[in-house]
């Protein structure tokens, strides 16, 4: 306990007495963590519209025009509610034509015109949330085989290419990050390594006086760690008022544009395990640099 | 209390820095080592301070063979041990005050302890009043002063010191030595490196010359 909290005054000291030098390697944390952060709203974002997506997720059977009651009998078998149907709704020719209607009213005159409605009848299918694109496919080329079925169509491929996307923007995020942060713990090393430097002689004095090697190394590595966390926390800043700036103007058209309820910022599990991420960086920068310079 | 035995140190150019040396120093003695320039003085408080080790032979201080210890266990030993150097290294940053409290802080010791031995000995080596001064605002007689109280704030059995009046005029030179004395006749061992055949003619004690790494005489 005592040689934590020597450790902490002295690396409290130290990092005052650098600060120049230590600016550059907060500098370096924050920016790496801020890119990370950045790239992490992104995703948590996308996996909401994602989730928003799958729970709007619909699967449409289309009916052929002559069908008939044991036809129609076997579709609705077919549409039980189960794993991955959720439930069904019948929309009649005539339904389908008043919703045309509805929908495009300059056109209704001209639908009007017709001897006989063009629309097919069909059940509207809703999903339960989280089906795999598997499970729909089969169910969809299973439904095609019953007679009476014209077309099945599902919007179940849109929903897979943007979960595909978030997984690839993630991933970039991650490698970027972690490329970010290895040169961040990097500078940090080479920062504290500056300060173990400066006090050579002390540290000199400290072994000659059989100081334990918690007094001797704990200073620097929570420099480190201090330098870890305050970019971790400027980074966090940044973030946060990034995303305030931006939300008004950018964010909050773009979430109504793509029906969702609203842009999330960090977690704040996410948040602390970003905080604890740089502190863990800024950690291992003050073991390397302790490592070397004590060879 | 030291106890060299067979005891050599090679430097890689193939110089022998100390050449089968044997030395007993008794608990509560007072020693010189004394020989000119390269003669192994040094290399032997070194040695003693384990700093490094012997390339031959084996040396023991207080029961303890310094070539077998753990780097834990040399840190429990250099504990035990007080040091003076000729260039003080004294830590720049640091007040007097913080300079002398600065061993027993690094070992835990309570601060209040702390603040009271570092006071005493401040008391002792006249220097109280300096106490807020940073090293390089005192003469080297007074950096000097404050390396040895801070080389004996933590009571040790044995303290070792190479050259400690290698800056200092012949006033001060006594000055430190009576100091050095005053503390060996409580007891502590003390091994006084020094090339300065005059000082120790004034203090009179025994000492060791070395030459070329061996010892040409006892007196």
């Amino acid at each position: 306990m005592a040689a934590l909290r020597y450790a902490v005054e002295e690396a409290v000291a130290s990092l005052w007495r650098g600060r120049r030098s230590a600016v550059l390697s907060i500098g370096t944390i924050a920016v790496a963590l801020f890119v990370l952060g950045a790239f992490l709203v992104l995703t948590v974002n996308l996996e909401r519209l994602a989730a928003d997506w799958s729970q709007a997720a619909e699967l449409s059977v289309f009916l052929a025009d002559e069908v008939g009651a044991d036809q129609q009998r076997a579709i609705e078998e077919a549409l039980a509610t189960g794993p991955v149907v959720a439930s069904r709704a019948f929309v009649s020719q005539s339904d389908a034509l008043a919703r045309f209607k509805q929908m495009f009213s300059d056109l209704a005159a001209s639908a009007d015109a017709l001897d006989a409605n063009p629309l097919p009848a069909s059940y509207e299918v809703r999903l339960q949330p989280g089906v795999t694109g598997e499970a729909v496919e089969e169910l969809a080329s299973r439904l095609r085989q019953v007679p009476g079925v014209a077309d099945v169509r599902y919007d179940r491929q849109w929903l897979d290419r943007l979960l595909a996307a978030v997984a690839l923007i993630r991933r970039i995020g991650f490698a970027l990050g972690a490329l970010l942060t290895v040169a961040a713990g990097l500078t940090v090393g080479n920062v504290v390594r500056l300060a173990l430097h400066a006090r050579r002689d002390e540290i000199v004095i400290m072994q000659l006086v059989g100081a334990p090697t918690a007094y001797v190394r704990g200073p620097f590595i929570v420099e480190g760690v201090l330098q870890g966390g305050l970019g971790a926390l400027v980074a966090l800043l940044a973030l946060g008022v990034a995303f305030w700036a931006t939300q008004a103007p950018y964010l909050v058209p773009l979430a109504a544009a793509l029906n969702m309820t609203a842009v999330a910022f960090l977690p704040f599990i996410t948040a602390i395990y970003l905080m604890l991420g740089g502190m863990l960086v800024g950690c291992l920068g003050g073991i390397l640099a302790t490592r070397s310079e004590s060879r | 209390m030291i106890e060299a035995r067979h005891l050599s140190k090679l430097y890689s150019r193939g110089v022998y820095a100390l050449r089968d040396l044997n030395l007993t120093i008794a608990k509560g003695e007072f020693l010189f080592l004394t020989g000119p320039s390269g003669a192994g003085k040094s290399t032997l408080l070194r040695l003693l301070l384990r700093e490094e080790l012997p390339s031959e032979g084996e040396v023991t201080v207080a029961g303890r063979n310094l070539s077998v210890l753990s780097s834990q266990e040399v840190q429990a030993y250099r504990r035990s041990l007080g040091f003076v150097f000729q260039d003080f290294r004294l830590i720049p940053r640091m007040s007097v005050f913080q300079n002398v409290a600065f061993v027993m802080r690094v070992l835990g010791v309570p601060v209040p302890v702390q603040q009271r031995r570092t006071f005493q000995m401040l008391k002792w080596v006249g220097l109280q009043h300096r106490m807020n001064a940073l090293p390089d605002e005192l003469s080297g007689g007074e950096q000097q002063r404050i390396a040895i109280a801070r080389a004996l704030v933590n009571e040790p059995q044995l303290v070792l010191a190479d050259e400690p009046t290698g800056n200092l005029d012949p006033d001060l030179s006594l000055e430190i030595m009576n100091l050095l004395r005053e503390i060996n006749a409580r007891g502590t061992t003390v091994v006084v490196a020094t090339h300065d055949r005059e000082l120790i003619r004034r203090v009179g004690r025994r000492a060791v010359t070395l030459d070329h790494g061996r010892i040409t005489e006892v007196g």
